[in-house]
């Protein structure tokens, strides 16, 4: 069943088009890894992608979206916001509410992140803010994932943990990251973006780790060079022999 | 081989802005010789010594009652700046949305303290009803102002987060006012140390804070007991941090409930024709075009009037821009020696605590009545605080070549990156001393101030308020022109510099 089709359709921001003459069609059920270089155009494809499939789906967006100055729990909370009237979001704020918070403990505990629910997000580490950021996801409770890079602030064990409980939570996901190996054997399909255009499109068991470093062709270039940039560096770590 | 270009040649930022500097301060040396810059004092150097000496021992027995009036100070500023953010918070959500708001608002804040009390005063007498609207008036239109360009620039990434359908109210709760409370509480608190300042100066038109005593120890030439009431402000304003915390806030607020007073019997009637009657010229409310003719050409003449506020502006914004960088190195790190610093900090937080009216006055009394005090009043204040927002600035700059001689550290490395910040800084402070201006008039320089503060006194209020409104209408003006004027590239990264 598709859950979403892109029949030649122009994407991007205003008048810049980022995404020209996409088509693309996404089934229901599956895991989607999508690959390419920062700028490539992977965060306007998955906002449209969440533009259309609204609340059906869980976002966990890039950079987290997470507010310092208020706890964990207030941040997972977040994640239903529009399931409450806004005084009984206003009464939350001072007073938790006892279903929420024995809700928000479970997932959070599940993330390892006990303990914490009383934390301003300012006081913690980056690790830990990501998972913050999941478990405001998965708190959103819905059959469908999103994630932009939800990823790429945890070490590559940790990476394979939260891959694990994202995909055990939700029948489908569509995922951005730059983790080559994790691509190849926790997803089913690989998505590859490289300038704007779908370059990669094919069942994970068919690719190969060469096939994917090739999305990258300024890694090899920049090494050595000019200082790279964060993810670079991780897609560099992720796919060297 | 290309030839080094001329003096100021070039499309370089710097020098873009050095221009700009240079072209205002010739037109200020320009303009000098118009200004009445005589000391007409007899013996400046003589005055001056007498209230150094009253500075340096302070009588503090001859002070009747000096808790009172400390205690109204401090009630009075609490109270307005209290009332002041519960009017300007909801005017700031709207304040991007309704230019009637932003009109109102720019309006109301244009109007100085002072004038406001000297209005208010006509109705609630010599009140805290008074002195409270003297302050919450002008501060509701300027936290909307600040608050709303606060607001905008929340990080917006948590808002997008949030699921669709999430109401507006939640939104602001979760996302978006958490961002910011910080600043906005910062900036609050900025404000309050300003309605101190305020609070006393209203002693100036009669309201009993330390002010009054001030004013009336310093006419008569107790200097002994001016002395002392000036070090218990500076010791209210050095030891706000401690007394003024976040924890006591809620005490504090209670209890200057039981200082303020007294509270006037204000008479429906009264107020009504007060608003709709006297504050009119009675030809335009009779519908006489040819009376109302008449009504303009009786106002004192006004063009030198305006032509003296201008000029002095002119004078306090150039004259703040040499000073502050002058000045901003004494409190900076990357300048002279420990002891030196702590010197050039005390300096310029004692110069910029002091409310420029009262600099002013000080100076006056020095030497005489002319544009001269009133230039050293406001250079000298508004220049410290400029150079103090800039020596914290340039504390956080790192530089690439520490081992540069001072001269080369100050041109070279530090001036650069703080020079547009600085610009920036001096061309939102030309609308304030715009508005110090005007109320400078009160202590007899012959700026609108002066025929506002006189008009008032022969009790004709429809003059009075007319002049107000032009008053208002010209710091509109130049806070459109310095808002051209400011350098783009410098976005304010403190609010707390306004």
């Amino acid at each position: 069943m598709p859950l979403l089709t892109f029949d030649s359709v122009d994407l991007g921001y205003g008048t810049q088009v980022v995404l020209p003459g996409l088509t693309l069609s996404l089934e229901a059920g599956e895991r989607v890894a999508l690959l390419g270089q920062s700028g490539a155009g992977k965060s306007t494809l998955l906002a449209e992608i969440r533009r259309r499939l609204g609340n059906a789906a869980a976002w966990c967006p890039q950079g987290h979206g997470l507010v310092p100055l208020l706890s964990v729990y207030h941040n997972v909370y977040m994640g239903q916001l529009e399931r409450h009237a806004a005084l009984t979001n206003l009464v939350n704020l001072l007073k938790p509410r006892r279903e929420a918070w024995q809700a928000i403990d479970a997932v959070t505990r599940e993330l390892g992140l006990e303990g914490l629910l009383r934390r301003p997000v300012a006081q913690l580490s980056g690790g830990q803010r990501q998972r913050v950021a999941i478990a405001r996801a998965f708190f959103q409770g819905r059959e469908i994932f999103l994630g932009d890079e939800p990823l790429a602030s945890v070490d590559p064990h940790q990476a394979l943990r939260l891959l694990d409980r994202i995909q055990a939570r939700h029948t489908s996901s569509i995922i951005a990251l730059h983790q080559h190996r994790l691509a190849l054997e926790y997803f089913d399909r690989i998505i590859g973006l490289r300038d704007g255009h779908v370059v990669l499109d094919a069942p994970a068991r068919e690719l190969t780790l060469a096939q994917l470093d090739a999305l990258y062709p300024d890694a090899g270039k920049n090494a050595g060079t000019s200082p790279p940039g964060h993810s670079d560096r991780e897609a560099r770590l992720e796919t060297s022999p | 081989m290309s030839a080094a270009p001329g003096l100021l040649r070039g499309d370089s930022p710097g020098l873009t802005l050095a221009r700009r500097s240079l072209a205002l301060i010739g037109l200020c040396l320009l303009l000098l010789p118009f200004a009445d810059l005589r000391i007409i004092a007899v013996d400046p150097w003589g005055e001056l010594s007498r209230m150094a000496q009253g500075f340096a021992w302070p009588d503090f027995l001859a002070l009747e009652n000096p808790l009172r009036a400390i205690a109204l100070t401090v009630s009075v500023a609490l109270w307005g700046t209290c009332i002041g953010a519960m009017l300007g918070f909801p005017l700031a959500l709207l304040f991007h949305r309704s230019r009637l708001i932003r009109s109102f608002c720019a309006f109301v804040r244009a109007i100085h303290e002072l004038f406001w009390a000297l209005l208010f005063i006509q109705v609630f007498g010599l009140s805290s009803i008074t002195a409270l609207a003297a302050l919450a008036i002008p501060y509701a239109g300027i936290f909307a102002k600040v608050y709303a360009e606060i607001l905008e620039l929340a990080p917006k990434s948590p808002t997008d987060a949030l699921p669709a359908g999430t109401d507006r109210l939640s939104r602001f709760l979760y996302a978006e006012l958490p961002l910011v409370w910080e600043r906005l509480a910062s900036y609050t608190r900025y404000r309050f140390e300003c309605a101190m300042r305020a609070s006393v100066l209203l002693g100036f038109v009669g309201l009993p804070t330390l002010g009054f005593y001030l004013e009336s120890a310093f006419r008569e030439g107790r200097f002994s007991e001016a002395g002392a009431l000036l070090w218990i402000f500076y010791a209210l304003v050095a030891t706000l941090q401690w007394w003024g915390d976040r924890r006591l806030l809620l005490p504090l607020l209670i209890g200057a409930l039981f200082f303020l007073g007294p509270w006037p019997d204000v008479d429906g009637n009264l107020l009504w024709r007060f608003v709709s009657h006297d504050l009119w010229p009675a030809p335009l409310l009779d519908g006489d075009l040819v009376g109302l003719g008449s009504w303009l050409a009786s106002l004192p003449d006004l063009l030198p009037a305006v032509g003296n506020t201008l000029l002095l502006a002119l004078m306090g914004t150039v004259g703040s821009l040499i000073l502050a960088l002058l000045l901003w190195p004494l409190a900076s790190h990357h300048f002279g020696r420990p002891w030196q610093r702590i010197g050039g900090r005390l300096m310029l937080v004692v110069l910029r605590s002091t409310p420029e009216l009262m600099l002013a006055f000080i100076f006056l009394l020095m030497l005489g009545p002319s544009m001269l005090p009133a230039w050293l009043a406001l250079a000298l204040h508004n220049g410290a605080l400029i150079a103090f927002l800039v020596a914290r600035h340039a504390d956080g700059i790192k530089v690439g070549m520490a081992d540069l001689p001072a001269s080369g550290r100050y041109a070279y490395e530090l001036l650069p990156r703080l020079y547009p910040n600085l610009l920036a800084l001096i061309c939102y402070r030309a609308e304030v001393i715009m508005r110090e201006t005007a109320l400078l008039g009160m202590l007899g320089v012959a700026t609108l101030g002066f025929y506002i503060d006189s008009s008032f006194q022969y009790l004709m209020f429809d003059q009075a308020f007319f002049l107000l409104l032009v008053t208002a209408g010209l710091n509109i003006a130049i806070d459109a022109i310095s808002r051209r004027f400011r350098p783009r590239e410098a976005p304010l990264d403190d609010p707390c510099s306004r």
